[in-house]
């Protein structure tokens, strides 16, 4: 609980609130990561987002998402050493001269999805997943990391905002402006996520907020008071265009390589109304899992050596 | 001939990828101008001046410096753009065809094939970059001499190969085809049954008198629902064929041999309490707090479930029972 353990040896990084930096524990030797929080310069307290980190992250632990392993204060600021993880999948879609094959994909989305499954387990919200977010430790595993935007299941009277999630994964319900919703938008961030796997480019890129409805609702339908009661009892509901939902044959089109179940997982990962789309454990067991390729040993894949 | 020589040589003349160096005809007004190079030392000639030149027998390279003695029938037309690319690639065709073992011919040890394969690198690397082309030529004709029997056998057996792929090919395309004609069939009597019931369900409301509406069109609608499933059975079977495709499982005994070694899949890697200490069973509690939210539109619309409730104050009730943090610690 020290400074004097760590080293901090290289700047990596600098976000709106906290320098992150590469380093070495000194009583192992291990890289590690220290993000150091701009405490001085907040001068009404912590800042809201390094508070949820350090709460959901001492409370989880698990193969697939990120490690805390230590925080300490040192000149009035707060640090958390973190795992060292050097890439992230955001990365690894944007670099044209990296191949990945489907099995590659299904291992991604398999660890993300345990990761998550395991943060809902805990009864937290993560709501801001997106490739950017999902890091990869040197051995390959996905590691499902910044809690900024975390929260814990509220209480049943406690309001929610709807103001979460980067824009591209943002789930129907939180375009309304729900106030009370569930673990189904993650779901859905990581259904976008999985599309995007498949395509190599962004699958729902609105420009803003309105565009955003606009572009989701072309690529997957317009909800309606039928497939999704109550819908159209949001204040956001209204002069929408309505769109007719993508035929599976549509979809095939889309997604060229993609197999029956993996489509089936896509498609109920992207269900419109948040009651029927799938929770993460519906998704782990889910065909598109069992059947060939199996996924990927994540040691194996390869997403450094092509750089060069 | 070395990389160095080409390059060195073809600088002079490289001003105008559309023109031929010999004879000064632009593409741009012959647009059927083609060019063609000889292995020998891959200069770029127009048809024509190789026409002109070559006619009457071996000639001399028209480049300036080039003395190499050309001949009409080895000319060929340029695939790759880059002229070591496409001198490499000839190279490897020509070793390739000399060298043509399989890891089938080492019983599988992989290092003696890997050693095998580097030899052939050298073989490949030395002639392209011109480093003891006389030995390695040496080299080459040797082993073709020793293997004769062993590189036909070889030739014999990647024909087959590639037979076996064409047919496999052919297999599933004709699979494939069947399966978009039954996919379309589907469609169009699916239309029909939708035209078919609703015509039915008029003339049922037509002669039925007074009696319920619902149970009418209920019924029609149960029979459209048995016409089709028939219909789709013709799909599943067609598609189990597919699946099973024995041209497919042929070509992948080796990989399914490998699954089989390694661990089966688990959907949560073995971290999932299945052996919870409670059961929610949402009828028998009485919340009218929670309840009631139940029935609100926003609550409804957001996705609320009341089972999620239950579920976590269940699970924080009993959580940590049975553990004991003594134990625990050590």
């Amino acid at each position: 609980m020290s400074e004097s353990n760590y080293t901090k040896e290289k700047k990596v990084g600098e976000g709106t609130y906290a320098v992150v930096y590469l380093g070495k524990q000194l009583s192992s030797g291990n890289n590690i990561a220290v993000k150091e929080i701009k405490t001085s310069e907040f001068k009404d307290g912590l800042d809201m987002s390094a508070i949820r980190e350090v709460k959901y992250l001492q409370e989880l632990n698990h193969p697939n998402v990120i490690n805390l392993i230590d925080i300490f204060m040192a000149y009035d600021n707060l640090n958390l050493v973190l795992e060292f993880l050097p890439t992230d999948l955001e990365v690894v879609i944007k670099d044209k001269n990296i191949l990945f094959t489907p099995a590659d994909i299904k291992s991604w989305l398999l660890m993300t999805l345990r990761g998550v499954y395991h943060v809902h387990r805990n009864f937290i919200l993560h709501r801001d997943l997106k490739p950017n977010n999902l890091l990869i430790s040197p051995d390959g595993l996905i590691k499902v990391a910044d809690f900024g935007l975390a929260r814990a299941v509220p209480g049943p009277r406690e309001m929610l905002t709807s103001n979460v999630v980067t824009r591209w994964y943002r789930a129907p319900e939180l375009l309304f402006g729900a106030k009370h919703y569930t673990y189904a938008v993650d779901v859905w961030s990581i259904g976008v996520i999985f599309a995007e796997l498949m395509l190599r480019i962004p699958y729902l890129p609105g420009q803003d907020d309105m565009n955003q409805m606009e572009v989701t609702f072309r690529a997957l339908g317009t909800p309606t008071d039928k497939q999704w009661p109550e819908v159209s009892s949001f204040p956001g509901y209204n002069k929408l265009q309505i769109y007719p939902p993508p035929s599976r044959d549509e979809l095939r089109k889309r997604f060229i390589a993609a197999t029956e179940s993996a489509l089936t997982l896509m498609e109920n990962m992207l269900m419109m109304n948040p009651h029927t789309r799938w929770d993460t454990t519906q998704c782990l067991e889910s065909e598109y899992f069992k059947e060939l390729p199996t996924p990927s040993d994540p040691a194996q894949i390869n997403i450094l050596s092509q750089k060069a | 001939m070395s990389a160095q020589t080409i390059s060195g040589s073809l600088d002079e003349y490289d001003d105008n990828k559309d023109m031929c160096p010999i004879c000064k005809t632009d593409r741009y007004l012959s647009p059927d101008l083609k060019f063609l190079v000889n292995p020998e030392c891959y200069h770029k000639i127009c048809e024509n001046c190789v026409d002109r030149i070559f006619s009457l027998g071996p000639a001399q390279c028209p480049y300036k410096g080039c003395d190499k003695i050309l001949r009409k029938n080895k000319f060929k037309t340029q695939v790759f753009d880059d002229v070591g690319v496409e001198k490499e690639v000839d190279i490897r065709k020509r070793v390739f065809n000399v060298f043509n073992k399989t890891i089938d011919d080492f019983n599988g040890n992989l290092d003696e094939f890997n050693k095998y394969l580097e030899d052939v690198e050298d073989i490949v690397y030395n002639l392209d970059h011109g480093v003891d082309v006389e030995k390695t030529e040496e080299r080459l004709r040797t082993y073709e001499e020793l293997n004769k029997q062993l590189i036909l056998n070889n030739i014999e057996r990647s024909k087959k190969d590639v037979e076996n792929f064409s047919q496999r090919q052919q297999f599933e395309k004709e699979m494939k085809l069947k399966k978009k004609l039954l996919e379309r069939q589907i469609e169009e009597e699916d239309r029909f049954n939708k035209e078919w019931a609703k015509k039915e369900i008029v003339n049922r409301l037509m002669t039925s008198s007074g009696g319920d509406t619902m149970d009418v069109i209920e019924g029609v609608k149960n029979t459209v629902k048995l016409k089709k499933s028939s219909a789709r059975r013709k799909l599943e079977d067609l598609n189990r064929v597919l699946k099973n495709n024995p041209y497919f499982v042929a070509n992948n005994m080796g990989q399914k041999n490998h699954i089989k070694s390694s661990i089966p899949y688990t959907p949560f890697n073995g971290d999932r309490d299945l052996h919870q200490r409670f059961e929610v069973d949402e009828t028998k509690y009485n919340d009218p707090l929670v309840q009631e939210l139940e029935k609100r539109k926003d609550y409804i619309a957001s996705g609320f479930r009341t089972d999620f409730i239950y579920e976590r104050v269940l699970t924080e009730a009993f959580m940590g029972l049975g553990c004991v943090i003594s134990e625990e610690r050590t």
